[in-house]
């Protein structure tokens, strides 16, 4: 489904994917690890299409197609989704409308109709009750005002409602208590199936006991130093990342 | 130097003016303006807006027998249907009789300015041109205690085809204590020669007198407009404006409150909203004469293209005038390099005990919130319309008058939309 060759990517002049492969199946789900500054953030935001990040050189597909080519909005019609690690407040503009036109854009791409605003309640409310989230925050400006977890729970609202084919989420466990790291994973399992997948971007293990990774890679100086399967997590968090930066250099 | 208004032939014009109760009014107001003449860049308050287009239009109107175009009653309609209010009419600077017929049977009590003993002031640069050259103004009066006098819409509309118009306004509005009204005072216009209109509005609320107040400048692109409102607050009367500049050329209005009364409270805001080269200036000011009294105020505004928009925004807290709070807001978008705002807070404070603040900003819209919202399948027009209509609303909500807000969002969405339309160019 998506496939990163050789990817190098800078923001600002300086170099922060070097040389970055991964290729992500469809029904698979991915946790890419590694330290601050490894370049974790970097892919996520490439993957979606930010154009502050510069692509030096690699391919990345989707579908086969070059994504690339694509702008930011024609990649998440074609079903990618970023959850945001830090997911920007947006005073003034009603967090309904946001999921309501962003479902409606994803529909008219498949050539399916828009769908009514009743019906669109209807679902973004069973989707608010799976994620125990107040259908209060419908109303309210996106992410205005919301705490750090409301916002990571607005995100995956958005990606429970979306159903993307790709989902990246970055961080989306980080400042999150423990209960709302539970509902998070509800709705991150809610979507695993055959024809989807999801690439958790994460700095702690804590998230993979809820949501079971079939494979782990450990990101360092922006290319990925190991693969291994979910066993990798465990011993990560029991050894550091140091050791495995060690024996990249090496 | 002075912009060269033909005097000769304003006094000209002026002779030629209907002999009503206003003849001598007018003569007065010509000595004044041959004595002033009109503000240049080096007054102080004019140096953002050079008014020799407006004398330019004039002098051709002059010139070419400061005449008149019927306004059709259609356009009139295409306004006054779209608001639930009682409308009185001025096309082209002459009162509609029958639109104040409409008021016989109502607490509202009207008559031609003519026919009243109001004392028309041009102390301001352009009333004396307003005065010298009035076919005729209303005078509006709220009698005491009467609590639902309900909405009146005041409608300045023209038309200028073939040749080019000018056109001159005066209404003075009473509340008298106690008394609570609310007003609609909308601009508007027809045809594609130009088109000046000078607009000069007089309120006075007496004590505990409450008005909400809502004006809209919606005229056409290549048209323009000066207007002035001054409203004296009496003792713990209370006045709600707001103002939405969406179209027109050069424009320019004076909003200016005084709180005379102790315990008299204004709250205020405006949204210009500027494309092409249009230049829309918004200077307000207001005066706290005593205390306690507040004053509040929010003004935005997006400028693209090559528009140049201004808001001066003065508050002056006077001797004595103790346990007063004076707050003031501009935040302003700015679209394209060729635009320009010019944002300029001034606080005078002579009083000891005030609560006074300020805050402006001038910036771009948030790219990060920009590239949020493309990620959720937004076009990058799309994305950026929502976010300037986000920013605009704030002053949508905060207007007076729920009942015509989703009217007025609609005009400041298409507004916004044909921004975006003329950025993209």
């Amino acid at each position: 489904m998506l496939e990163i060759k050789n990817l190098n990517a800078s923001i600002g002049g300086s170099e922060i994917l070097r040389g970055l492969s991964l290729c992500v199946r469809a029904g698979e789900v991915h946790a890419i690890m590694g330290p601050n500054g490894s370049g974790k953030s970097t892919l996520a935001q490439v993957v979606a299409g930010n154009d502050a990040y510069v692509v030096n050189s690699g391919s990345l597909l989707f579908d086969g197609q070059d994504l690339l080519a694509l702008e930011p909005e024609e990649r998440a019609r074609r079903g990618i989704f970023l959850g945001f690690q830090y997911p920007v407040e947006i005073p003034g503009v009603n967090n309904a409308y946001l999921l309501k036109a962003a479902f409606n854009a994803r529909r008219k791409h498949a050539g399916l109709s828009e769908i009514d605003a009743f019906e669109f309640l209807k679902l973004a409310k069973e989707k608010m009750a799976m994620l125990d989230m107040d259908p209060k925050f419908l109303n309210r400006g996106v992410n205005e005002g919301f705490s750090g977890g409301e916002k990571k729970r607005n995100e995956i609202l958005q990606m429970a409602i979306l159903e993307p084919r790709l989902a990246v989420l970055d961080e989306t466990d980080s400042g999150l208590d423990i209960d709302a790291l539970r509902a998070v994973a509800n709705g991150v399992n809610a979507l695993r199936g055959p024809d989807r997948a999801i690439i958790l971007v994460t700095h702690y293990q804590r998230l993979l006991d809820y949501i079971e990774p079939d494979f782990v890679h450990v990101l360092s100086d922006g290319r990925i130093v190991r693969s291994g399967d979910k066993s990798l997590a465990p011993e990560l968090e029991e050894k550091g990342y140091d050791w495995l930066r060690e024996a990249a250099n090496a | 130097m002075k912009p060269l208004l033909s005097i000769d032939a304003v006094r000209t014009a002026v002779q030629q003016l209907p002999d009503n109760g206003l003849a001598a009014a007018r003569l007065a107001a010509l000595t004044r303006l041959d004595a002033d003449g009109l503000p240049t860049a080096t007054h102080e308050d004019w140096k953002y807006t050079d008014l020799t287009r407006i004398v330019d239009v004039s002098n051709r109107w002059l010139a070419a027998g400061a005449t008149t175009m019927p306004v059709a009653d259609a356009a009139v309609a295409a306004i006054t249907d779209q608001f639930a209010a009682s409308w009185l009419v001025i096309r082209n600077g002459m009162v509609d009789a029958r639109s104040i017929a409409k008021f016989a049977q109502s607490d509202v009590r009207i008559d031609l300015l003519s026919a009243s003993d109001k004392a028309l002031e041009c102390d301001a640069p352009l009333s004396g041109l307003n005065v010298a050259l009035l076919q005729d103004g209303l005078a509006i009066r709220i009698p005491a205690n009467i609590e639902h006098a309900g909405t009146v819409g005041l409608l300045f509309i023209d038309h200028a085809a073939a040749d080019v118009g000018v056109s001159q306004a005066r209404i003075v509005i009473e509340l008298e204590g106690g008394s609570a009204a609310d007003f609609i005072e909308y601009h508007s216009s027809t045809g594609d020669a130009a088109h000046y209109a000078n607009t000069v509005i007089e309120l006075r609320l007496a004590d505990g007198a409450r008005c909400n107040y809502v004006r809209v400048q919606d005229r056409q692109a290549g048209h323009d407009q000066t207007g002035r409102l001054t409203a004296t607050l009496g003792a713990d009367s209370r006045l709600q404006h707001a103002a939405f500049d969406l179209g027109g050329n050069l424009v320019r209005n004076d909003l200016d409150i005084k709180l005379v009364g102790r315990g008299s409270a204004t709250s205020f805001s405006g949204l210009y909203l500027a494309g092409r080269e249009q230049h829309v200036d918004n200077h307000t000011r207001v005066d706290h004469l005593v205390g306690p009294t507040h004053s509040e105020q929010e003004y935005r505004g997006i400028a693209a293209d090559a528009a140049r928009c201004v808001w001066n925004g003065k508050a002056v807290v006077h001797r004595g005038a103790d346990g007063t709070n004076a707050r003031q807001a501009n935040h302003n978008l700015l679209l394209s390099a060729a635009a320009e705002i010019d944002a300029k807070p001034e606080l005078e404070i002579y009083a000891d005990d005030v609560k006074a603040s300020h805050g402006t900003t001038i910036g771009e819209l948030d790219q990060g919130a920009l590239f949020y919202l493309r990620t959720r399948g937004l076009d990058e027009a799309a994305a950026r319309c929502l976010l300037m209509r986000a920013f605009a609303e704030k002053i949508v909500v905060r207007s007076p008058l729920p009942a015509i807000r989703q009217t007025i969002s609609e005009k400041v969405a298409e507004r916004v939309a044909a921004l975006i339309v003329g950025d993209a160019k």
